[in-house]
Order: C-alpha cells, then structure tokens, then sequence
C-alpha cells in the first residue's frame, strides 16, 4: 500500500493516477453529477436550479438540456473526482474554444462558458479555463484533414464543426454492397465524422461510448415538430428496428 | 508468515512454508509446490455464531484456506489488487473486496451504521483484524487518503473500499449533497471520516 494522500500531499490541479483527479478548489467550479468521490475540506454542491448560484448559471451554463445533470461545487478544500475507472484527463483553454461529447465532460472551471452545441450530444466551452474529460482508453490528438469514427471521437478543438461523410462509393459501385444497404447489412463504417480546417480532433481508443440521457431527450424534443405521417413512419421503422 | 507480493496491479502472490492463508473461494488462479485447498469451514472459520451472523446480515464471505509449501497465485476478475499491512490495527471492508488475508487474522462482522443501502452494502462490514496482510480488490487503482482530526474526508459510498485507524463514521444528508447524486441511482448520502486513519477509494463508483 502507498502511503496515505492527505490534503497537503494530494497533487494540486492533477492525476492522482489516470483515473482519478483532484480539483483544489478555491470557490466554484461546475461539475457533473455523480463524479465526486471523496473531498477534504468544507464544500457545498447545489443544483443548477438554486437561486445562490443562478447569476453564474445564467451567464457560464447555456444548455438547458443538460441542466440537470449538473451541480456547482461551492468552497474550499480538494476534491477527488473519478469517473467509472475511465481515464481522465484535464485541458486547459487558453481564449479557446473546444467541443467535447456530453458523456465525457466531468467538470470545468466556472470562468469557462458552456454552449449547447449543434451537434447532438456535444457541448462547446468558449473562454480561458481548466476543464476535465475522461475517456475510455487514453486520448490521442491528431490534426485535421482526417475522419473520424463517430464513437470514438471524444471532441474537437478550433477546427469548423465536422461534416458527415458517407462511405458511398463503396455502397453504390459494389454489387454486393448496395445488395446489403438495400437489406440493412452495414459494416458500421459507413458513417464518418469529417474534419476539415485547422485545429486538433480528440479520440478515445474504444468505441464504446458512455450512456448519455440528454441525447434521447433531444430527439424526443425533435419529434414534436414532425408532422402525423411522419410520426407513423417513425413508428414503423421504430418498430422493424425491434424486432431484428 | 505467508509472504504477499503483487505480480503486476491485478495478481497477488502468496509464499507458504507450512503455514496457510484464507482466499475468497475459487480466486485460485495457479499455484507452485504442495498446496491443499479446503472450504474455510462455517462463515469463513468464524464458527457456527459467525456463520449465522453473516446469513443474518448478508455480509457473506466464502473463503477457502490454502495450506502448504509454494507458492499460490489469486486473481478475481482481472480486478486490481491493493495489499494493506496490518500491524494489530482493524480494517473495515465489504466482503465483496476482500481477496485473501493471512490465516492468524480474525474476521468479524460489525454494524456500521447506514451505509449505501442500494449499493448494496447495507448495515453491516466486515472488520479483519490482528498482525498480518490482506489483499483487498478494487475497480481501478486504489487511492489510500489519510484522515486526521484537522482534516475530516467526506467520501462517496460507491467508491468507498475500506477503513482502517481510530474513525469514526457519519453520514453527510444535506440536501446540497443531494443535488450532486446523478438522477435515479446513487446514494443520496455521502460518509464522513473523522478521527485519525487512512481510508482507501476506488475511482469508479460501483
């Protein structure tokens, strides 16, 4: 056994190991729910609702989305965060601007400011600021032009919003290929992310991604706009997908 | 003594010369000489009353002892291994971390209060004490964080491990802690450690 971490000896705004980080935090920060796994000193968590920290909600948390999901971590002391045995890594923003997946944000400096971004299940952060993203397997950082498995992508940083592109050469000029689009046989690569521009693209090295709840409840938000018929056809293609 | 040693974070290692030790059953992965296995008897050696308490309480802990000359090797999981010494201190763990643990500790089952009911850990631990080493388990590497009477630590239950010193174990219920428990699972409570020892956490909740 390692000898015992106390508040004095915990590393400062670092990994304890790659799993698990300890913030010191001296006033706010935002944090996800569920992530604290232990602290030293005196701290309060409030939701996002709480009228003490509704000024800083107001101008630092544009997403009303993933409101809930969300606390402010208020006082003095350090603050141990982990993440399901995911690894963790923390960015720091310099008047940057990076994107990252819902799922892996953990907690950010209450300097940042979070936007709602227009990809589903990604959040923006605009300013300068530390902030913490866990991953499944170690990030690696690599520079635009490159495409990206959707699952695998973690987030982005400078570069434009990536593109769809849709491996459709081989879809079409292929027999055998537009025999299986046509009957649902899909290798599941034929959907990537396109990144073009300058800047850097973050991926994990799993394609397992973590549950997010928010996405689901963006698309039941986009369902109330579809007309009858289309809800109908959404019900049967619901359906079909079932019962494969 | 039997001799432990980590072969890598996730395989410990047991030297036996003659003497035996007590492993959760069936974490046996290999092992090297002359070595016997039997079931560690009612509740893990505790006698009848310790069994009876453990059934009663669901603190269930089915050991095996292993006794010889070699070497033995456990693994549960693939899960990741911390050894803590213990030099006639008592450590508090849940039955589900425990790994193995030399023979001359005793094994009890204490009430702790409330703890995480839905983690299921419920009222009760299991307490090891004496001189001796034990292999506890946990989901990612163990951190071990020192509480002393300035410095009181608030820890979640689902990544709390185990204890051992002089603590004295509260519950933090206010509803600012509340609000930090993501929606529909987790405890809606935090433990607070005073006092003066070490407790040992897991960076993943369970």
């Amino acid at each position: 056994m390692d000898a015992p971490l106390s508040p004095v000896t915990l590393p400062v705004d670092d990994n304890i190991n790659p799993y698990a980080f300890c913030v010191d935090l001296q006033g706010e920060w935002f944090l996800h729910k569920g992530k604290m796994i232990a602290y030293y000193g005196q701290m309060r968590f409030e939701a996002l609702t709480v009228a003490s920290v509704s000024a800083l909600v107001a101008a630092h948390f544009s997403s009303p989305l993933y409101a809930d999901d969300w606390v402010v971590a208020t006082g003095v002391g350090k603050l141990v965060l982990g993440d399901r045995g995911f690894d963790i890594n923390s960015y720091d923003l310099d008047d940057g601007n990076l994107t990252v997946r819902a799922a892996n944000l953990l907690a950010f400096e209450t300097r940042l400011e979070l936007l709602q971004s227009i990809v589903p299940g990604f959040l923006t952060l605009l300013g300068t600021g530390k902030f913490l993203a866990s991953s499944n397997g170690p990030v690696i950082f690599a520079e635009p032009p490159i495409r990206v498995d959707p699952e695998a992508l973690v987030g982005w940083a400078d570069c434009p919003s990536p593109s769809y592109h849709y491996d459709g050469h081989w879809m079409t000029q292929n027999l055998v290929g537009l025999l299986r689009g046509a009957i649902g046989i899909v290798s599941g690569e034929e959907r990537q992310f396109d990144f073009t521009g300058a800047g850097t693209v973050l991926i994990q090295s799993s394609e397992k991604t973590m549950a997010d709840p928010a996405a689901l409840r963006m698309m039941e938000q986009q369902i109330t706009a579809l007309s009858q018929a289309e809800k109908v056809h959404l019900h049967r293609f619901l359906g079909a997908q079932l019962t494969q | 003594m039997a001799r432990f040693r980590k072969n890598g974070s996730r395989i410990v290692e047991v030297d036996l010369a003659g003497e035996s030790v007590k492993s959760l059953a069936g974490a046996m992965i290999a092992y090297e000489g002359e070595i016997s296995f039997k079931k560690a008897g009612f509740g893990g050696g505790e006698g009848i009353r310790g069994a009876i308490k453990r059934k009663a309480t669901g603190e269930s802990l089915d050991l095996m002892e292993c006794t010889g000359t070699g070497t033995v090797y456990f693994a549960h999981d693939a899960t990741e291994i911390e050894l803590v010494p213990l030099a006639g201190e008592t450590l508090q763990v849940e039955s589900s971390s425990l790994l193995a643990l030399d023979s001359g500790l005793k094994t009890n089952v204490t009430f702790t209060g409330l703890r995480g009911a839905s983690a299921g850990q419920g009222l009760f631990t299991t307490t090891v004490s004496g001189n001796g080493v034990v292999a506890v388990l946990s989901d990612g590497p163990a951190i071990s964080l020192e509480v002393a009477p300035q410095y009181p630590l608030v820890v979640d239950p689902d990544a709390y491990v185990a204890s051992k010193g002089q603590l004295t174990q509260s519950f933090v219920t206010d509803v600012s802690w509340r609000s930090a428990i993501g929606k529909g699972s987790g405890e809606a409570f935090s433990l607070r450690f005073d006092g003066s020892g070490v407790v040992l956490i897991q960076p993943a909740e369970r």
